[in-house]
Order: C-alpha cells, then sequence, then structure tokens
C-alpha cells in the first residue's frame, strides 16, 4: 500500500482558529507597544491607575510574546506536524480545548496586568491561578502533540518537529520551576515564591532567557524548517546541519541564563558560565541561519519573485544579526555598558519584529490561501508594501535604541575631574527624548504593516483577488 | 560513589553532556549514513496541498 497517495483529512479548523488569534493578538500587542512607546516620549500619557507604563509594559510584552508568538506556535505546529507526520492531528476536542483555553490564559493574564497583580517576574508576571491554568493547558497541548506523532505515516519524525516538541517540553518545565509559589490564600490572588534572593533571581532569569531560548527561538526554527522549504519549493539545505542545530542549540541554550545577572551577588564563575555559552550560541545560531538561507541556493530568484519568501529570508537575516549581537552583549565588559540601557530593548526588538514576527508573517501569508482554500493571496503588492514598511520600521527602532542605549550607559559612567558623576539621571532621560519618538514612529510603522495584512487576509478569505496576484499566480503555475 | 558524582558534578556534568553530543554529532555525520539522512529532507514537500 502506497501511503503517499492516501491522503488524511487533516484538521485544520483548529489552525484556522489559531491563526485568527494570531492576527487578532498581533494588532492588539503592536498597539499596546506603540502606545506605551509613547508614554516614554510623552509622560503625560500615564493617565489613571491603569493605563501607566507599568502596568502596559507586561500587557505588551506578554500579548506580543505569549498572545501572537503563542498562537502563532500553536498555529504552525498543528499545521505541520499533520502534513509531516501524514496523519491527522489526534484528538479534536483536545485541540479545541488548547485553543479556548489559551486564549482564555491570555485574558486572565492581561486583566491581572492592569489591575496590578503581579508577580513581578519578567515575563512570567500572570499569578498562580494563570500559572495553573495555563500548566493544564500546555499538557493537553504536549498530548495532542506527542499522540499525533506516535500516529505518524511516515517513519522519521522532522527536524522541524524536534524544535517544536522542544519547546513544548522545555517551556513546561521552566514554567513550573520558575512559578514555585506558594499562594497567601486559595481566595488571594497574591503568592510568594518558594525560592529567595539570588536563588530567585537566577531561577528567574534561567527561565527568562529559555523563555527565548525554547519559546521565541526553538519554536520558531520549528517555523522556518517546514515553511522556508515549503514555500521555496526545495528542501533545506542539509539536513545533517539541522540535526547539529538542533543538539547544539538546546545543549548549549539552557546554560545562557545568568548573563542577565552580571556584576550583581550571583557568584562570578556563574556570571562567567552564562557568558561562556551565550559565546558558544554564536555556532548553532549561524549554522541555523546558513543552513535556512542557503535552502534557496540555486533558486535565488524566487526571493525576487516572492515576497512571501522574502519576509522568511529577511527574518533568518535578522535572527543572525541579534544572536550576533546578543552574545557580543553577554560580555562582562560589553555588558556593563550595555545592561539596564535601551541597548538591550534595541537587541530584544531586533529578534522579536526582525525574527519572530517576520517568520510568522511569512508563515501566515503562506497559511491563510491555503487553509481557507483560495488559489492565492489577495494581493501580493500588498504583502510586499507590508514587507518594506515594517523593515523601515524595525530599522529605525533599533537604530535609535543602539544610539540611545549607548549613549544612556556613556552617560551614566562618566565622571568629572573630582571624581563625581558628570550627569544627573535625569540629563541622561532628557537626552534620550529624541530617540524614543524616533522609536514611537518604528513602531507605528511596523503596526501599519500589519494592519495592511489584516486588510489584505480579509479580502483573501472573503475570495477576492487583485489582477496583479492573479496574473503574477499564472506566472509562477506556467514556470 | 554519589559522594563523589556530588563533589565532581560540574566535571562529570561537562564530560557526560559533551560526550552525549559528540556521539550524537560523529552517528549524524558518518558517511555511510549520508544519503539515508539527506533524504529525510524531502519529507515537507512530498505532500502537495501546500
Amino acid at each position: 500500500m502506497n501511503k503517499l497517495t492516501e491522503k488524511p483529512i487533516y484538521n485544520d479548523e483548529i489552525v484556522k482558529k489559531f491563526t485568527l488569534a494570531t492576527v487578532f493578538w498581533g494588532v492588539v500587542g503592536f498597539a499596546v507597544g506603540v502606545f506605551i512607546a509613547l508614554q516614554m516620549a510623552f509622560p503625560e500619557l500615564n493617565f489613571g491607575e491603569y493605563f501607566t507604563f507599568g502596568r502596559l509594559r507586561p500587557l505588551h510584552t506578554s500579548a506580543v510574546i505569549f498572545a501572537f508568538g503563542g498562537n502563532a506556535l500553536f498555529a504552525t505546529s498543528y499545521f505541520s506536524v499533520q502534513r509531516t507526520c501524514r496523519t491527522r492531528l489526534w484528538g479534536d476536542g483536545f485541540a479545541n480545548f488548547t485553543f479556548w483555553g489559551y486564549q482564555f490564559f491570555i485574558v486572565l493574564a492581561a486583566v491581572g496586568y492592569v489591575t496590578g497583580v503581579t508577580q513581578g517576574k519578567e515575563y512570567a508576571e500572570p499569578e498562580w491561578y494563570a500559572d495553573l491554568w495555563l500548566t493544564i493547558v500546555w499538557v493537553v497541548y504536549l498530548v495532542v502533540f506527542l499522540m499525533t506523532l506516535k500516529n505518524r505515516e511516515e517513519a522519521h519524525i522532522y527536524v522541524g518537529n524536534w524544535f517544536f516538541l522542544s519547546f513544548i517540553v522545555t517551556v513546561a518545565v521552566l514554567h513550573l520551576a520558575n512559578n514555585a509559589v506558594i499562594p497567601v490564600s486559595f481566595t488571594s490572588v497574591k503568592s510568594y515564591p518558594l525560592w529567595g534572593g539570588v536563588q530567585s533571581a537566577l531561577i528567574q532569569w534561567w527561565y527568562g532567557h529559555n523563555a527565548v531560548g525554547f519559546f521565541l527561538t526553538a519554536g520558531f526554527l520549528g517555523i522556518m524548517y517546514y515553511f522556508v522549504p515549503k514555500r521555496a519549493e526545495r528542501p533545506v539545505y542539509s539536513y545533517r546541519l539541522s540535526i547539529l542545530h538542533f543538539w547544539s542549540l538546546i545543549f548549549i541554550y539552557i546554560w545562557a541564563g545568568p548573563h542577565h545577572l552580571h556584576y550583581t551577588s550571583l557568584p562570578d564563575w556563574a556570571q562567567t558560565l552564562g557568558a561562556t555559552f551565550s559565546i558558544m550560541l554564536w555556532m548553532p545560531s549561524w549554522g541555523g541561519m546558513v543552513n535556512g538561507m542557503m535552502t534557496l541556493s540555486g533558486a535565488w530568484h524566487k526571493l525576487r519573485e516572492d515576497p512571501v519568501l522574502r519576509f522568511m529570508i529577511i527574518s533568518l537575516a535578522f535572527y543572525g544579526m541579534s544572536t550576533f549581537e546578543g552574545p557580543l552583549m553577554s560580555i562582562k565588559t560589553v555588558n556593563a555598558l550595555s545592561h539596564y540601557t535601551d541597548w538591550t530593548i534595541g537587541h530584544v526588538h531586533s529578534g522579536a519584529l526582525g525574527w519572530v514576527a517576520f517568520i510568522s508573517f511569512g508563515a501566515l501569508y503562506h497559511l491563510v490561501p491555503v487553509l481557507w482554500k483560495r488559489e492565492g493571496l489577495y494581493s501580493l503588492k500588498l504583502v510586499n508594501m507590508h514587507l518594506w514598511i515594517a523593515t523601515i520600521g524595525i530599522v529605525l527602532y533599533i537604530a535609535a535604541m543602539w544610539v540611545s542605549g549607548i549613549m544612556q550607559g556613556l552617560m551614566w559612567r562618566t565622571y568629572d575631574d573630582m571624581g563625581f558623576l558628570e550627569y544627573s539621571f535625569v540629563e541622561s532621560v532628557m537626552a534620550m527624548h529624541p530617540f524614543y519618538l524616533i522609536r514611537a514612529l518604528g513602531g507605528i510603522l511596523f503596526l501599519v504593516g500589519a494592519l495592511i495584512m489584516v486588510y489584505n487576509f480579509y479580502k483573501t478569505i472573503k475570495g477576492d483577488r487583485t489582477e496583479e496576484s492573479e496574473s503574477r499566480f499564472k506566472e509562477v503555475a506556467h514556470a | 560513589m554519589v559522594d563523589w558524582l556530588a563533589n565532581n558534578a560540574g566535571t562529570t556534568g561537562l564530560l557526560f553532556f559533551f560526550g552525549t553530543f559528540l556521539v550524537i554529532a560523529i552517528w549524524a555525520f558518518r558517511p555511510k549514513a549520508k544519503q539515508q539522512i539527506e533524504s529525510y529532507k524531502n519529507i515537507p514537500l512530498a505532500e502537495d496541498d501546500a
């Protein structure tokens, strides 16, 4: 029996739901980001109790990482695991539960943030009751994914699924360890952590950095390993390199967290260990980037023809850039200048906007016509417009943060002849104002790009097609 | 044995993980398996609906 000729009926309904949720939360998360960027430039925008920067900032980070990024990972992992295993997603009801359960978690966390309920841990702000709920949802996600792998009709588990699985498992472990807390009572939203002092800080940054490593990197590499070859209609450059990429990335990443605690009361050896492993990360990161980009080897013309593929390849360029910058910033002498400054914010956004969001946009543009069974997107011109507006936005954002961050770091460490600090803190804040404006402009452009995508998706799902897009489709079909 | 491991956890851990990694790397890059392993990269291209 030839399994290849038998086509299973995939569960695409669940992928559709997660796709729409990704787009919705993306726009919400980007809009809150623009608003808090404007709050930095114009402090009078902090009004009332609920809409201050301190409460909206975790709303922004959680909305973009967990709501936008998380839903993108659910959508793409559910989509690609079915196709690479040639079997239907296991447990329709359970998969549906992960959708509604995850959206409920997002709302539960967000309501907490604006009302001042927080654990005060970066990227782990939700309190104990939301954490427990997420644990249930996440375990069901793991079971759905594992059972689908178990039911596979393809002998080999494709490498993209390894990345997705490592993301699901590691995030579960990180979440449990970092949220080990004791609630004040069952009716209280407040809890206290089991760990104290520097141990608590270390576990928090072991969690925090691996949220970047496994949520924002391993998971999205799972997207890259499926959607780049799919879009380019070419297999990945080297499968053996992808095996090496996977194991070296997960073996090294898990140790890099202490670089967030340089020059603190964390033992010096642990700081050096964190920095050393961060520098070692250069190799798997760049190995993976090269593997993704070289998939186009011999077919670079596709980049000229397909703006969706362009999104994916630019995302890999940003991945390479931000994974070069990260290890650089983990070197203690560089960190002495960069830490606590806007440089860190710029670094995070070159990774988050350039890599995470762009690879997601690429995957979404590929997914929407397939899921809604349309011949192609409404307009490829609009995709191209989104691409360039968003790219200019990112470049404005990160360049502004480089300049303002390095300036800030230098102002903080300048002494006069008498050994006194040359600048007061408020002088450094005032000097950053122009860069805050440029950053806000960059964010606005990024948001405008996303709104263009929403319009394009709306028209695509409706079944509309521009002439340009239709003729382009015919050209490609005849090629 | 347990005491010795506890006192030398750093070194033994490093050797264990690095050793495991080397075994995986050598296994993946053994010349005999090249064709077999590289053939897996066609999995995403096998189905044609997307």
